[in-house]
């Protein structure tokens, strides 16, 4: 207990510490009310064109409500980790009776566990308030388990990013082309039906669809238990390989740092 | 007259000491470069895939898409490249740091303007060129209204940049708040027109002048109608001159910091 005593203490800081970030959290919210207003303009006009896919567009602006959920949800702990490095100070975190990927992880939980509620509930009164209808709770309760889970694993892929500042001196570019991956492989903004096959099968090969069009796919139709126990079994596939990831990546970068110093 | 050209060489000598400035870190830059330019091209996976399914969106095809992401996406590279200062201004104006800029001989609102350039504004910039060949609205019969539009969405990119970040005379700590009024502006430059009806047109014709910046260049562009070209002149120029009227009596209640800090 008093092991996971301590990772409790980073989330509880980190939550704090989100709390009282007022201007980026209302900018995140007015960000994310804006985009779900121009989506619900354009998929109205799209629906005057013929709809691409079978559906109406409502569902479509409650599908971006989703994916935009987690991916606005989601702590940049790359940065942080890229300072740490950059200072020196994680020669200071090393020593440290704790996991400094563990207490990067906790602080994501505890940054979550602000955000997440606070821009749930933006995206249901907007999108509801855009479309004038809601997905049955039943699928809504359902998308936030695996929302939260992807939420989790996207933390750790940023954490995965951030321990490459032991090499580079820069990690910016290598967050862009997966933050970028993430929105076209994930279907950000549209579901992956839409998507020629070709690139629907790169996107399979990747993290990205379990963590954004898997989980919005709930709330645009009702799903068999079948695809659900199929998403969960990919969340968790793919949980277990970045976390084996993080671990070969940081166990290789502390090597370096005691090899070559800080 | 004199001083209007002394003006006119002092801005070419502080852009091009810009691009030096940005150039100086070959490799860095090349790589923002390069990135910003993957960057526009993920947004366009959207209307690849939407356009290949649907022919046009209330009378916007995918040529017209091209066009208005070219002329914002190419006039918002220009001034974060060439002035990207005026991102910082807010900042600049409330921890005191226009101190250094306010004894040189030249308009203080030049200085900060360009005492900062983002190598990503040129991936931007070139990007914004390439979309406005592809629309095949850009062509060199009609070059001269290519520049009008570009010019004119970079001066209405700066003009409300100005006014944006120079709330913080008045109201202090606007940072964050004007920052997202200026992401407000690039966000409904990137949609098409005639998704905004009702309220919301008139305050992107007006508060949040994004007109200005795509809207009116695509007609432009596309209708080549002397109305339109006269109404985006008169709209670019109104939001340029606000800006600076604002900032030039902002700087009047501007008070000094303590900080001590040099120029140059």
């Amino acid at each position: 207990m008093r092991f996971l005593g301590k990772y409790w203490a980073f989330a509880r800081i980190a939550a704090r510490h989100a709390l009282s970030e007022r201007g980026e959290l209302y900018g995140r919210m007015a960000f994310f009310a804006v985009v779900l207003g121009v989506f619900s303009a354009l998929w109205r006009a799209v629906a005057e064109a013929g709809m691409p896919i079978a559906t109406e567009p409502g569902r479509l602006v409650w599908y971006l409500a989703a994916t935009e959920w987690i991916v606005l949800s989601v702590p940049q702990l790359h940065v942080e980790i890229q300072e740490d490095v950059r200072r020196g100070d994680i020669a200071y975190h090393l020593p440290r009776p704790v996991s400094y990927v563990g207490s990067m992880l906790a602080q994501a939980a505890g940054t979550l566990s602000v955000r997440l509620p606070i821009m749930a509930l933006t995206a249901c009164v907007c999108a509801y308030l855009f479309t004038g209808r809601a997905p049955p709770l039943a699928a809504l309760l359902t998308f936030a388990v695996f929302a939260v889970a992807a939420t989790l694993l996207a933390s750790a892929l940023y954490v995965g990013i951030g321990l490459l500042a032991f090499w580079l001196s820069d990690v910016s570019p290598i967050y862009w082309v997966v933050q970028k991956a993430l929105f076209v492989l994930g279907g950000m903004m549209l579901p992956l039906e839409l998507y020629p096959r070709w690139l629907q099968s790169v996107a399979h090969f990747t993290p990205f669809p379990a963590l954004l069009a898997g989980p919005a796919q709930l709330v645009l139709r009702a799903s068999a238990p079948g695809e659900v126990l199929v998403l969960a079994a990919r969340l968790g596939a793919w949980s277990v390989f970045v976390a084996m990831l993080l671990w070969f990546v940081f166990r290789r970068a502390s090597r370096s740092l005691q090899v070559s110093g800080g | 007259m004199n001083h209007l050209l002394n003006l006119g060489r002092f801005l070419v000598a502080l852009s091009w000491t810009n691009l030096k400035s940005a150039l100086a870190l070959r490799g860095s830059f090349w790589l923002q470069v390069a990135f910003m330019i993957l960057n526009n091209l993920t947004y366009f996976v959207f209307w690849w895939v939407l356009f290949a399914r649907i022919p046009t969106l209330r009378g916007y095809g995918l040529r017209e898409v091209y066009a208005l992401f070219g002329t914002s996406a190419a006039g918002f590279g220009f001034v974060y490249a060439m002035a990207g200062g005026v991102r910082h201004l807010g900042r600049f104006i409330d921890e005191g740091e226009l101190d250094p800029l306010l004894v040189q001989p030249k308009p203080t609102l030049l200085y900060a303007l360009g005492s900062r350039s983002q190598p990503s504004g040129w991936g931007d910039a070139i990007s914004g060129l390439v979309f406005l060949g592809l629309s095949g609205y850009a062509r060199l019969d009609n070059l001269p209204l290519v520049l009008l539009a570009l010019a004119c969405s970079a001066a209405t990119f700066l003009g409300a940049g100005v006014v944006f970040f120079s709330l913080a005379f008045w109201l202090r700590k606007t940072d964050m708040l004007s920052r997202h009024l200026w992401e407000l502006l690039i966000t409904f430059s990137l949609y098409p027109e005639p998704l905004f009806g009702g309220a919301l047109r008139l305050v992107l014709f007006t508060a949040l002048p994004v007109a200005f910046i795509s809207y009116l260049p695509v007609r432009v562009l596309r209708d080549e109608k002397l109305v339109d070209a006269l109404t985006l002149c008169g709209g670019a120029a109104s939001v340029l001159v606000a800006g600076a009227w604002l900032f030039t009596r902002g700087l009047r209640r501007y008070s000094s910091g303590s900080r001590f800090g040099v120029f140059g």
